[in-house]
């Protein structure tokens, strides 16, 4: 069982017999005070030199079936750790229903992927890309004593991985490499951005058409903070101190393939995991931190733009003339009660627009405690 | 007591002497399409085996007066524990280049010297280790390419045919599970196939998976490779459920199950 510690407990914990033997350095988050600090999992305390293991991995291509792809081949930190893809293709050239979401601020986010409901854990879901093979991301389903031999053969990996998990006798498994990424995606935070400047203090961050954009953001009107609300731009936010699991999956009438409110069968949101009719076309809101580097937008892709994806949130739902899944998401029973559409000039257009640029944070974009360590 | 642990010591000498000793028994399986034997990698085949590994618990046999006796596997480092097995027929030969070359189409188990008439055994892995941690499960579970993490448990059955134009797959596990991994409180498709075989001699018959019944032959004449991944949302899966014997809207048994039964000797 894993329960979510915050940093101050795990000290207090480190001064236990029960920790004191096995436990690591203490890690000390780059995020300002004012902020909360994301969850640790008590079974994988933060470390330094756990993180800096875990970005060696991350950008690993020897942990793909045909050395091609890494993580960071659907993560790519120019784009908020997001691919540029519609959808995200394999190491074998397979093509996964959803696009690659962004990893920025994922320490935060209380469900991970578009809409697994079960997935609260980055540990958890690292396994899907390593070893899924329904799509083949990584491919390394059955692989698991190539991966075991590469970590004893790379002096990096022989040397980093005991000092990584000291109280371990053996440490060169699967388990330790999928906690050591876990541990670095967790550090990829954001709170950079000309947007959270403006918040500090610094009226001259954003300029005046984007605090028009920001008042629209957060009016009634336009009803978008409901889902993309919070520090993270999500409802569905999380962090060391929170009590309540916030959870939010919502359906914004992409789709309405049987006039009956159907999505594409490969990607029917929720319903996929729970099986409830009412549960179609639910799918996580992601943050919007980064957004304008993240296009092509939705869950796969389909909405080339930011200005598309405001037109659609307009229309109160997009409306698909023609195609294999053609139909009016505006008439979807199943769709977000938010999404009941708006008048917007085009001056207002603008300023949401500037008001979501923003939300970038040039710094988590090229921090090179993020970037590539195998091509320094 | 003394007796009897006297009498239990004295068993273990002369297995065959006392009546309630145990003695080896095993189980084999073989797949087949339409009574014809598959294997990975027999270019002959018209139809071609792509995976074929699953897990058996809850294992059974039948008295001829009727009784349902356990029947206990033998714990090894691979393959069993004392209720759980995992037989795997792809060996990383051919079309099943998804696997490794490590096959077992046996359960090990034991049973006392009676006269048994049926088996009765579980697709699947059973609540309590379906939802663990699979990077600290002991073996058989310890199979990543068995685990479905996105899901939160394990593939009970991975199955999968083709033919020169045409193929299958079936991956069957639990779905609608409810809580978070690791934390799972209950799944509403269960999807666990249950296996009654009557009129079936354990240690002589041989179980047929017969993969078939999993893909009606139109299904594998019309070009378009389909499969199942127990989606709810997926209309692929109906027919391959029904084999099974399962509902595919709720994940439990509806009718008995067609894939598994007796090879018939000739």
């Amino acid at each position: 069982m894993k329960k979510l510690v915050t940093p101050v407990l795990l000290a207090l914990l480190i001064g236990s017999a029960t920790w004191l033997s096995m436990t690591e350095e203490q890690y000390e988050w780059r995020i300002a005070p004012n902020l909360p600090l994301p969850g640790v999992p008590l079974d994988n305390p933060m470390s330094e030199v756990k993180v800096e293991l875990g970005r060696h991995l991350f950008y690993d291509m020897r942990l793909s079936i045909n050395n091609t792809t890494s993580c960071a081949s659907c993560h790519v930190q120019a784009l908020a750790f997001t691919d540029g893809k519609p959808r995200s293709v394999g190491a074998t050239g397979e093509l996964h229903p959803r696009g690659a979401m962004s990893l920025v601020n994922t320490a935060y986010a209380s469900r991970l992927t578009w809409a697994n409901s079960l997935l609260d854990h980055l540990e958890d879901q690292a396994l899907t890309p390593m070893f899924g093979d329904n799509p083949v991301e990584m491919g390394m389903a059955g692989k698991e004593e190539q991966i075991e031999q590469l970590l004893h053969s790379d002096s990096l990996y022989a040397d980093m991985l005991p000092k990584a998990f000291p109280a371990d006798d053996d440490p060169y498994s699967v388990l330790n490499i999928i906690r050591s990424i876990a541990s670095f995606v967790r550090t990829i935070v954001s709170f950079e951005s000309p947007y959270d400047q403006f918040l500090r203090g610094d009226d001259q961050a954003i300029d005046d058409s984007a605090k028009r954009g920001m008042e629209l953001f957060f009016s009634e009107r336009l009803e978008c903070f409901h889902c993309h609300g919070g520090f993270n731009f999500t409802d569905s936010t999380t962090h060391a101190n929170a009590n309540v699991d916030r959870v939010g999956y919502h359906n914004t009438g992409l789709y309405n393939t049987d006039f009956n409110g159907a999505y594409p069968p490969d990607n029917t949101g929720l319903f996929d995991m729970t099986g409830y009719r009412r549960d179609m076309g639910r799918f996580k809101a992601p943050t919007l931190r980064n957004i304008a580097v993240t296009a092509p937008y939705m869950h796969d892709g389909s909405v080339a733009t930011l200005d598309e994806v405001i037109s659609n949130y307009a229309r109160g739902g997009r409306l698909l003339e023609s195609g294999p899944h053609a139909g009016d998401g505006r008439r979807s029973p199943f769709k977000s009660e938010f999404i009941r559409g708006f008048e917007l000039t085009d001056a207002e257009r603008v300023d949401l627009l500037a008001f979501l640029e923003s939300l970038t944070d040039p710094a988590v974009l090229s921090d090179p405690a993020f970037s590539n360590p195998y091509s320094d | 007591m003394i007796r009897r642990l006297f009498s239990l010591l004295l068993c273990t000498q002369v297995l065959v002497s006392c009546s309630d000793a145990r003695a080896p028994l095993s189980i084999a399986f073989v797949p087949v399409f339409d009574g014809q034997i598959l294997a990975c990698g027999n270019a002959a085949d018209t139809v071609q085996l792509t995976d074929l590994r699953f897990y058996v618990s809850d294992l059974q046999l039948v008295t001829a007066d009727g009784e349902l006796v356990d029947m206990p596997l033998e714990a090894d480092t691979l393959w069993q524990q004392t209720d759980l097995a995992f037989l795997d027929f792809e060996n990383g030969e051919g079309h099943c280049d998804n696997g490794t070359s490590n096959v077992n189409s046996f359960l090990r188990g034991y049973a006392r010297k009676r006269d048994y008439v049926g088996l009765r055994f579980t697709v699947g892995v059973p609540f309590d280790r379906n939802h663990a941690d699979p990077l600290l499960a002991s073996a058989p579970l310890g199979e990543g390419a068995m685990h479905w993490h996105w899901r939160a448990g394990y593939k009970f059955l991975r199955a999968g045919i083709r033919t020169a134009d045409d193929g299958f797959w079936l991956h069957l596990g639990s779905t609608g599970c409810k809580g978070t991994v690791q934390e799972i409180s209950s799944c509403s498709s269960p999807n666990r196939v249950r296996v009654e075989l009557d009129d079936f001699v354990p240690g002589k018959d041989v179980v047929e998976v017969d993969l078939a019944e999993l893909v009606a032959q139109s299904q594998l004449e019309d070009g378009i490779a389909t499969n199942c991944s127990s989606s709810p949302a997926e209309s692929s899966c109906v027919s391959p459920f029904a084999a099974l014997g399962l509902d595919h809207e709720t994940g439990k048994a509806s009718s008995s199950q067609q894939v598994f039964h007796k090879q018939v000797q000739y």
